[in-house]
């Protein structure tokens, strides 16, 4: 008998409800810190839900301040419950509540908001991606923020774990809209590359408003794509025509420039976006490429000079050294 | 036999994976007849428990009736003396037994006897094992067999190659030899009077995606870190009342056949046997629970590495119907939570792939690699070193072999071990390869034409040369070269 007993968190307010998952704020009985609870119904069937199992292994291993932290784990006979660092909001909430004070589309945040949200985001991938990670199912509703500003990768129910090389995997991941091209193609043998796409549509949204590219299905979502992108050909993108999913039916479209449908971004913050936003996923940049483009220049020294007041090592520096290190 | 096909799905509303352990049990049973007949000392201590176990009949003969089936007959009053040995894992063979209603072909007596793997072990040095898996595969095996066996080729036959070259195409990459001799010296592993004449191999990587070249140091930095929170106490054993490390072997054993047959991947049965490990170094188990163990750590390996995971009605299955969906459901939560949910095992197929591309993917020098890094599931003695460390001498061993030349630079460098470092690992596992064979299921799984027959190749060489090199005949650094 674990003494850790779900009754020693008080339920409060339900947060969210997923396929697997209910989501409730709860506060700890003894030190009155809000927690998230999240529920996970066991099957009579099948047990621990797989999803279950990689999200706890792996959260336990990922301690960073980019991702939310688990703080414990409760297995009752019939339910599982997760308890989590508390977060204000989600970031497809926030930006739903966000009305920027001068004025523009409900939902664009500004641009030192996207800028830091952006770092952040791309820090919590780094590490995932470090740590031999896959996110798997980046999208605003799966960022938290708090109050303070900060943001955090959860729910990693579809996360995984990968070797080297990548071992082929299920290509049923990642909700549409954040969907890479390769992916939507049919491909199983995906890589970190899949988290970048997402962050990018991400990125984007932040800026507008609006989801990137809102397909209501397979297909659409990829027309959607190459109506920006472009559709790729066996020329722009060799080897495309043995993907399960190739058609030679696809409308052509030419390739858009990208600051034509986001004119409020910056030259570097489209330059960035324009290289996660690669169709071909071994021409997205990584993680820590995109943290070292110059559009985080600010971000990255004033982070070095924490940690140099801290008497650490800054970690950007660290990304710095290995990249080198991989060229 | 389509009959007892059908039967089978009628009763169990069971899918393909099902069959395939039916045939995969009778397929062992028919190998592992002649153990009886080698005989083994029952081991006694074993004998009340097993007893107790015995009595458990309660399930199978239920099943049995459902069946209508005629083998059951036999099943019962086999020789009765092996009545001990039917252990761990015995149920699995009276699985087949049932499932196969027609029995016509299928002595019973053998198939009662047969299974006894717990029997086995006094049994280990029965000498002729190679004629055993021979006649049982020629036996009773029928058609069906191939249809599963050239499925699980195909998981097992990949893992064979070296990985595609480029995501979309999925060829694999021919030019992988052309190496650049340019010495790209980054920092790696840390023996760095070796660093300058080790190659870089990892920019030639940096357009394929699958390889991941730009986290591939941070990613094997952390590996190495893990592989060391990961490992299982040693001795365990020691603290384990009923349970004694030949039993562990049997298991393992066992469980490689039912992974065969679930045509899982290869990370899945080496996390599974970690959790077993782990649970028992923290946990006692009776003898007559060791089987669920092993079940269920397959299970919740299967969840964690596979795409599809076989239902928990499979494993049911697998172990005859012994326990009861429930009791693997539960057994589920308490290993997992035994083992505080970390299922963090860096994965030894991992490191071996990593030397296997210093070794420019040669394929037969890997595919001996493989097996010898699967004796490290089955014999306990290689419990105490790092999956890196076996993966290391088990490729050291396959390039000996195979005459491949000397452990260089490069090989250092990616496999993270120097030849003297690997010395002891190397040596268990010729001393595991001079010795009898103690593993019949692994050894016919590697006795294939598709695994290039390396478990007997590797037994007829160390059968010349273990000596030479358990006794340190052979000079320190070796060429490369078996001596001639």
């Amino acid at each position: 008998m674990d003494k850790r007993h779900p009754s020693s968190f008080q339920q409060l307010e339900k947060l969210g409800e997923g396929t697997y998952a209910t989501v409730f704020k709860g506060r700890n009985g003894s030190t009155g810190q809000f927690v998230a609870l999240k529920e996970i119904h066991l099957d009579s069937e099948e047990g621990t839900p797989s999803t279950a199992i990689r999200e706890i292994s792996l959260m336990k291993e990922l301690k960073h301040e980019n991702i939310v932290s688990l703080y414990d784990v409760i297995h009752t006979e019939n339910k599982l419950m997760l308890v989590f660092e508390y977060m204000d909001k989600d970031l497809k909430k926030y930006m739903d509540s966000y009305q920027a004070p001068g004025g523009g589309p409900r939902g664009a945040l500004e641009a030192n908001t996207i800028k830091s949200f952006m770092w952040q985001l791309l820090r919590g991938i780094a590490f995932c991606h470090e740590n031999r990670v896959l996110h798997r199912d980046l999208k605003p509703q799966n960022l938290l923020i708090n109050t303070q500003g900060q943001l955090k990768l959860a729910d990693f129910g579809l996360a995984r774990a990968f070797g080297i090389p990548v071992n082929t995997f299920s290509n049923e991941v990642v909700t549409l809209w954040y969907r890479a091209p390769d992916v939507l193609l049919g491909s199983r043998t995906y890589n970190t590359s899949i988290d970048i796409w997402s962050a990018g549509c991400i990125m984007a949204e932040m800026f507008t408003g609006r989801p990137l590219f809102p397909g209501t299905t397979n297909e659409d979502q990829l027309q959607k794509i190459f109506r920006l992108m472009g559709t790729p050909s066996e020329r722009s993108w060799p080897g495309i025509s043995s993907f399960p999913e190739y058609k030679t039916t696809w409308p052509v479209y030419a390739t858009q420039e990208l600051r034509a449908i986001l004119p409020q971004m910056d030259g570097l913050g489209l330059q960035l976006l324009g290289q996660m936003l690669q169709m071909r996923p071994e021409m997205r940049c990584s993680a820590q490429q995109a943290l070292n483009h110059p559009w985080f220049a600010e971000l990255n020294q004033r982070s070095q000079q924490q940690a140099a007041a801290q008497g650490q090592f800054a970690p950007v520096q660290g990304m710095v050294a290995g990249q080198q290190r991989a060229y | 036999m389509p009959p007892a096909r059908t039967v089978r799905r009628a009763v169990t509303d069971e899918n393909a994976e099902a069959i395939g352990t039916q045939r995969l049990t009778r397929a062992k049973a028919a190998t592992l007849t002649d153990d009886v007949i080698a005989g083994d000392p029952p081991k006694k201590a074993l004998t009340t428990k097993r007893s107790a176990t015995n009595v458990t009949t309660g399930p199978l003969a239920r099943k049995r009736t459902a069946l209508g089936d005629v083998s059951n007959v036999a099943k019962k009053d086999p020789v009765e003396k092996d009545d001990l040995k039917k252990d761990v894992l015995s149920r699995a063979t009276s699985l087949s037994k049932s499932a196969k209603p027609s029995g016509i072909q299928k002595q019973p007596a053998r198939l009662n006897s047969t299974r006894a793997p717990l029997g086995q072990k006094s049994s280990n040095a029965a000498p002729s094992d190679l004629k055993r898996s021979g006649s049982g595969i020629g036996g009773p095996v029928n058609a069906k067999r191939v249809k599963s066996a050239s499925k699980s080729e195909d998981t097992e036959a990949s893992e064979n190659v070296p990985p595609p070259k480029n995501g979309s195409s999925g060829k694999m990459k021919t030019e992988e030899k052309v190496k650049p001799a340019s010495v790209e010296v980054d920092e790696g592993v840390d023996l760095e009077s070796l660093e300058d004449l080790a190659k870089d191999l990892d920019t030639e990587d940096m357009d394929d995606p699958l390889m991941v070249a730009e986290y591939v140091h941070e990613i094997f930095d952390y590996m190495k870190q893990l592989e060391i929170s990961t490992m299982p106490n040693p001795d365990y054993m020691d603290d384990q009342a009923e349970l004694e490390w030949k039993m562990r072997g049997i298991l393992v054993d066992w469980l490689l056949e039912v992974h065969t047959r679930f045509r899982l991947l290869p990370e899945t049965l080496f996390l599974a046997v970690n959790i077993i490990d782990r649970f028992l170094s923290c946990k006692v188990v009776q003898l007559e629970r060791l089987q669920l163990v092993g079940v269920t750590a397959m299970f919740i390996a299967s969840k964690y590495e596979e795409v599809l995971s076989p239902h928990v009605q499979n494993f049911v299955h697998v172990a005859d119907d012994g326990f009861p969906e429930s009791e693997i459901l539960s057994a589920e939560r308490f290993v997992l939570t035994s083992l505080d949910y970390d299922l963090s095992y860096p994965n030894p197929m991992n490191f071996l792939r990593r030397i296997s591309k210093a070794d420019n993917y040669d394929i037969q020098t890997r595919t001996l690699g493989k097996y010898l890094l699967e004796i490290g599931c089955l014999d306990h003695r290689f419990l105490k070193h790092p999956p890196s460390l076996v993966a290391a001498s088990a490729m050291y061993l396959a390039r000996l072999v195979m005459n491949r030349g000397e452990w260089d630079a490069t090989l250092v460098k990616y496999a993270g071990y120097t030849e003297e470092e690997i010395q002891p690992v190397f040596k268990l596992m010729v001393d595991y390869l001079a010795a009898p064979v103690a593993h019949d299921a692994f050894f016919k799984k590697y006795a294939s034409k598709k695994f290039l027959k390396a478990s007997i190749v590797l037994r007829q060489w160390a059968k010349k040369w273990a000596p030479e090199y358990l006794n340190g005949a052979v000079p320190q650094p070796s060429s490369g070269r078996t001596p001639s």
